[in-house]
């Protein structure tokens, strides 16, 4: 069977209780001698690896030798041209408060200028105007409460 | 000695105090808002009173709602551990009114220390060397005048503050409004008072504070240092002691001007007088004082042998704290990692979610205070620090070392952390060699994740969705008052 982990494709057969998985032109024997909580024992090539994994819908978080990666799981079709492409479209990194508004729509602005004022965990994030250009839409007020995500303003080109 | 005690706080530190409560027989009351109704630091008490919403300003720090909450569960103390009301002098007042005792210093000393512009003068007076700059700004023509006389860089902060909230540094004039606004905005939402200070930057300097601990017959020592210049947003995340900059009678003058500082305002219970080093001069200055317990006391509790929650107790109540200063001492060295969620690789940004794993290193000389436990959800409305990893070794070698290790097996998942950071920082020559200054994070340490994810990282992730994931029975509540694990169903799985 094949699993694609961010982009990456890994063949994978199951012999009983060994795996050969192929990924980047390499096979490799792994087996998986324990599993625990979350934590998997495992042996790849020879070598005796502990590895923590936890999903979350498609996210895979993975924890070998002290190195923690986040990887996103794709069903397996190969997506091609990349991402949708947001431009000018700015979002909140993280769920919070808005506590300023320095600017209006249709307003001029340049590159780094701080838009908007957002508290987070006691601490404020601006947000700045990836370049120049003007507020097409603001969609949030003073002390609106906002979610991760959430579409804040947008710009258009200048 | 009391018999009850209300700790006005929440996570790791509400959990310490709750601990040094129980190993002296003294019954606890957790208080919490509406986001910590299944927070561990309400498990761990024997009684918890709910005080209002999630937002601090409903609840944390409501001080009637919390003083309420001490009669009515009929508690005779109230620690209020870091942050929140602990450096809020009427609190402490209101406290005393109540005919309750308030565990820490008077709420003179608080008020004294706690306006950054007053203490300063207090200083000069006492002869402990200051920082220059101005106080008593108001005008903007005012902060113009005072920044330009100081030079450029200045710093701006909240007279009211501490934790780096209220905080700036201002480059040149173009930046002085705006950072003014801001940090007065953060000031009045973190204090409840906006008024700022400005003072010299001094970029390459190491922060080095020292415990000062005082019982309320007169007794008041200094237990010695802790370096803190690994900063990010002037906020602290590794502390040690002892230093190597510090040759004992550079750490003697520190230490009685320490003493000098904490007695110029009558002080006792356990304090930080805090300095900023010089490395090429090994001038050092005042640069405020902390007025309760501090995040970092772990590295002094291991370095010099004593629990400082529970001396601060035991003063509160009235004993005398036994030890003269001849009589301390700093044995091997002790280093504290704090373990935050947030995001080195997107400019320290919090990061918040539901913890779906959480395992915390054990070992010889490691200790580990820990708010959450895997279930718990990080949300954005508390400081995002998860836990505070601690070591203690028999030199600084083996302690960094030891901390190494530690962290490779602190597992965090859901949120993410910056254990991958602190790795990188304790690795780093300038590290080792004792280098880093306050400044080092932001403009000399270049840190990036790898681009790549690992190649064991790619295989035991598809391993685990073989022979875990996919086995795993669907879970429709993550809400719900269980932990959230996506394992919590499955025992232990052999393939052969």
């Amino acid at each position: 069977m094949k699993l694609n982990f961010n982009g990456v494709t890994l063949d994978i057969s199951s012999n009983g209780k060994t795996f050969t998985l192929t990924l980047d032109d390499k096979t490799i024997q792994a087996e998986v001698f324990h599993t625990e909580n979350g934590r998997l024992d495992l042996l790849v090539d020879g070598n005796r690896i502990l590895a923590y994994v936890s999903s979350d819908n498609a996210k895979r978080w993975v924890t070998v030798n002290g190195q923690t990666f986040v990887l996103t799981k794709s069903s397996g079709a190969k997506r091609s041209g990349g991402k949708h492409d947001h431009a000018g479209e700015l979002t909140a990194q993280m769920p919070g408060q808005i506590r300023a508004v320095n600017v209006s729509e249709g307003d001029a602005v340049t590159k780094g200028q701080t838009l908007l004022v957002l508290e987070a965990m006691k601490m404020e994030i601006r947000i700045h105007a990836p370049q120049d250009g003007v507020v097409k839409k603001l969609f949030v007020k003073q002390g609106q409460t906002v979610e991760r995500e959430q579409v804040l303003v947008t710009m258009e080109n200048g | 000695m009391f018999k009850k005690i209300l700790i006005a706080n929440r996570g790791e530190i509400a959990i310490r105090i709750m601990r040094a409560c129980k190993e002296l027989g003294i019954k606890t009351v957790a208080v919490y808002s509406d986001a910590d109704k299944n927070a561990l630091h309400v498990r761990h008490a024997d009684e918890a009173i709910h005080i209002g919403d999630s937002s601090p300003k409903e609840s944390y720090l409501n001080m009637d709602k919390i003083i309420d909450a001490a009669k009515k569960t009929k508690a005779d103390a109230i620690h209020p551990g870091y942050g929140f009301l602990s450096e809020n002098a009427s609190f402490a007042g209101k406290v005393a009114s109540a005919k309750l005792t308030f565990i820490g210093p008077s709420a003179d000393s608080i008020r004294a220390m706690g306006d950054k512009a007053e203490s300063k003068i207090r200083m000069k007076q006492a002869g402990v060397p200051v920082v220059p700059g101005f106080e008593g700004l108001e005008s903007e023509n005012d902060f113009n005048k005072a920044a330009k006389e100081v030079g450029y860089p200045v710093l701006v902060k909240a007279a009211a503050g501490g934790g780096g909230k209220g905080m700036r540094v201002v480059n040149n004039e173009s930046e002085l409004s705006e950072s003014i606004e801001s940090a007065q905005r953060e000031a009045l939402n973190a204090f409840g008072d906006e008024r700022l200070l400005i003072e010299k930057y001094i970029p390459n300097a190491h922060h080095i504070e020292f415990q000062v601990f005082g019982d309320q017959h007169g007794n008041l020592v200094h237990l010695f240092e802790r370096e803190c210049s690994v900063q990010r947003r002037h906020q602290k995340i590794i502390e040690e002691t002892p230093f190597p900059l510090l040759t004992p009678h550079l750490r003697e003058e520190m230490g009685e001007a320490a003493v000098k500082a904490a007695q110029a305002v009558g002080y006792f219970n356990a304090g930080t007088v805090e300095f900023i080093v010089d490395p090429d001069t090994l001038q050092f200055y005042f640069l405020e004082m902390n007025t309760r317990l501090q995040v970092e006391h772990p590295v002094t509790e291991l370095v010099v042998g004593l629990d400082l929650v529970q001396w601060q107790i035991r003063v509160a109540a009235g004993e005398r704290f036994p030890y003269s200063q001849e009589q301390l001492t700093q044995r091997g060295h002790a280093i504290e990692c704090r373990i935050y969620a947030e995001d080195p690789a997107h400019g320290f940004l919090p990061s918040t979610g539901v913890l779906l794993q959480f395992i915390e290193p054990r070992g010889p000389g490691i200790r580990v205070d820990s708010g959450f436990r895997a279930g718990d959800e990080v949300t954005h409305f508390y400081d995002p620090l998860l836990a505070k990893l601690i070591v203690h070794a028999e030199n600084r070698e083996i302690a960094i070392q030891r901390m190494r290790a530690a962290l490779k097996e602190f597992i965090v998942h859901g949120v993410i952390t910056n254990i991958d950071f602190l790795q990188a920082v304790l690795s780093h020559s300038d590290f080792r060699n004792g280098e880093v200054t306050t400044r080092w994070v932001e403009t000399n340490f270049n840190w990036a994740l790898p681009s790549e994810p690992s190649f064991e990282s790619l295989i035991a992730a598809a391993l685990a969705d073989l022979t875990i994931v996919n086995r795993q029975p669907k879970i429709e509540n993550r809400s719900g008052p269980d932990p959230y694990s996506p394992w919590k169903n499955l025992s232990g799985f052999r393939n052969s």
